[in-house]
């Protein structure tokens, strides 16, 4: 009962921070932005990419609708998404240190791996709410703006096209695909988080990170051919997976099992260290 | 004999190669202030965050209420309320808020009604819903007692309560004391390095000086206005010695500067040495008494 109390304390302290409202708000503005410019002069991004085939194939109908929209914002966004999330799970450990209010809370009835446990849980119900936001903004707004229609993907296989009918359910993996992977960002800062009691260091450590192993993971370098396939980054765009025909199942269920354990790994080190960790503060 | 609540011993503690508290021991027993005296840095607040599981201790036992802290930790902290040195509540929330959110994680049921009557009996009242970033230093320190009180604890904790605060403040906070000692038979445990403050609130204490536990005991005993320290500065520093070693051969007499000694001395006689110097023709340009726990925490402080 009383873990059950914590999580809901985590959920509120995150609802009445004000920073919390910084991710909303900029995927809001980000969202707001990419749409007038597709509003625009949408049909010219378009043509960029149909020019390339125009040869062999003939495109009709509404090619620019909300499916297209919603996968162009998802792409372009799940890049700055990460860093939204780091900023307010980054905070949710040292932030409690450098305030002195981790003092107040582990002098309470409850064990510290159930009070990191809760932080963990509102942690990632922060991160389901961002990817819900993100979800209603770019395909809800998206259809609402530019109507409905066959969904056109450009792969590094060639062009993917997929029916509209066909479409919804993709999102939906791939929206649950893209939290999983979120959570695990949120694991690694909480986890940062653990160790220090400075509230801006885990955030900034987070985000270094993510941007290491992107290198790591874009350098086509042999001599970390072993260790891609194991960087959450990897992970991070498998999303995409669902936009693929024929769906590449394994790649997919490989992708949930690594993310799965990292954030296995992510929380079991924070709760040993966080069991350990002496309150000096 | 009363019940003991608090029973530490041999606890030490250290940060790599400093040792904070070294075989600290002491016992409160229910009902007691119990004073936690020492200058800053004297390992009190290592000592009382042992206590609360906030630091683990390398080696020695703490048990509260009959149980040890390392295995009955959620037992004990939902009988015990706390301030750590200063109280930290989320700046962003309002004091209801803030007492509401700690409220949850007690395992006693406080309600809206019982937040309100808190903050009004710490004399927040009306200010239920201003943020603690607008609180001053003493509204702060209040809000910290109504946290601590709000579940009802049979031992409070309170560390440096009086820190910062104004006067009035710090009067109502030792009324506040002694009202939950007499009125509400509660343990308190009050952490200070000022010596009167312990005197006057606190029937039991331990002095703690460089992580080791000096003295403990009844705070009358141990404060005892009957054995003094007398320094006095005099005309004639040499004669006024070989005056006093002649009528009191066993006393240790200490040089001060050029013209003042410092001796033990019972309260009553100071009133004869003074006649004895002055008939012995010896200038006498000033007496200062002192009671000796007082000179010697006073020596503490300044080394």
């Amino acid at each position: 009962m009383i873990f059950i109390k914590s999580i809901y304390n985590e959920v509120i302290k995150i609802a009445l921070k004000p920073r919390s409202y910084l991710g909303i708000a900029a995927i809001t503005v980000l969202v707001g932005v990419i749409l007038f410019a597709l509003k625009s002069d949408g049909m010219s991004v378009i043509s960029f990419v149909t020019s390339s085939f125009e040869q062999t194939l003939s495109f009709e109908g509404n090619v620019l609708n909300g499916n297209l929209v919603a996968f162009i914002i998802l792409q372009m966004l799940i890049v700055q998404i990460p860093l939204l999330i780091a900023l307010v799970t980054g905070d949710l450990v040292s932030g409690e240190a450098a305030m002195g209010t981790i003092r107040m809370l582990l002098t309470q009835p409850i064990s510290r791996t159930s009070l990191l446990l809760s932080k963990f849980i509102a942690g990632g119900i922060y991160t389901l709410i961002v990817i819900i936001w993100l979800g209603f903004m770019s395909v809800i707004m998206g259809k609402m703006l530019f109507g409905t229609g066959d969904l056109m993907v450009l792969n590094s296989d060639g062009l993917v096209i997929l029916q509209e009918a066909d479409v919804n359910w993709r999102y939906l993996g791939g929206f649950l695909v893209a939290f999983l992977a979120l959570f695990t960002v949120s694991s690694l800062s909480i986890c940062l988080s653990c160790f220090t009691d400075n509230s801006i260091g885990p955030i900034v450590t987070t985000m270094s990170i993510i941007l290491l192993f992107t290198i790591i993971g874009t350098l086509d370098v042999h001599v970390f051919d072993s260790v891609r396939p194991f960087l959450l980054t990897t992970h991070m765009a498998s999303w995409r997976s669902f936009f693929e025909d024929p769906l590449p199942i394994q790649d997919i269920k490989n992708s949930i099992l690594i993310l799965f354990i990292h954030n296995v790994l992510l929380i079991s080190i924070s709760i040993y260290v966080f069991n350990k960790k002496d309150i000096t503060a | 004999m009363s019940e003991r609540i608090i029973e530490i011993q041999s606890l030490t503690k250290k940060f790599g190669h400093f040792e904070a508290i070294k075989n600290v021991s002491f016992h409160v027993n229910q009902g007691d202030v119990y004073g936690f005296l020492g200058p800053n840095g004297a390992g009190k607040s290592t000592t009382i965050r042992c206590m609360l599981s906030l630091i683990k201790p390398d080696s020695g036992t703490i048990k509260i209420f009959g149980k040890s802290i390392f295995t009955d930790r959620n037992e004990i902290l939902s009988r015990t309320g706390s301030i750590i040195e200063k109280p930290d509540f989320y700046k962003y929330l309002s004091a209801y808020k803030n007492l509401e959110i700690f409220s949850r994680l007690s395992r006693v049921s406080v309600g809206k009604k019982e937040i309100y009557k808190m903050l009004d009996f710490v004399g927040l009242g009306g200010r239920e819903q201003d943020k603690f970033s607008s609180f001053s230093h003493g509204m702060k320190q209040r809000l910290g007692i109504a946290q601590t009180l709000l579940h009802n604890p049979d031992l409070i904790v309170l560390d440096e309560p009086t820190t910062g605060l104004d006067p009035q403040g710090i009067i109502d906070i030792r009324n506040l004391i002694l009202r939950l000692k007499n009125e509400q038979h509660k343990t308190v445990i009050l952490s200070s390095h000022n010596l009167a403050e312990i005197e006057i609130i606190c029937n039991r204490m331990v002095i703690i000086n460089k992580g080791v536990s000096v003295v403990e005991g009844d705070v009358k005993a141990l404060m005892n206005n009957e054995d003094l320290v007398v320094r006095l500065e005099v005309s004639d520093k040499d004669k006024s010695k070989a005056l006093i070693m002649s009528q009191y051969p066993n006393i240790h007499i200490t040089d001060i500067n050029e013209t003042s000694i410092e001796l033990p001395m019972e309260k009553s006689k100071i009133s004869e040495l003074n006649k004895d110097l002055v008939h012995a023709g010896i200038g006498i340009f000033s007496i200062e008494a002192k009671r000796k726990l007082e000179d010697y925490f006073i020596k503490m402080v300044n080394a």
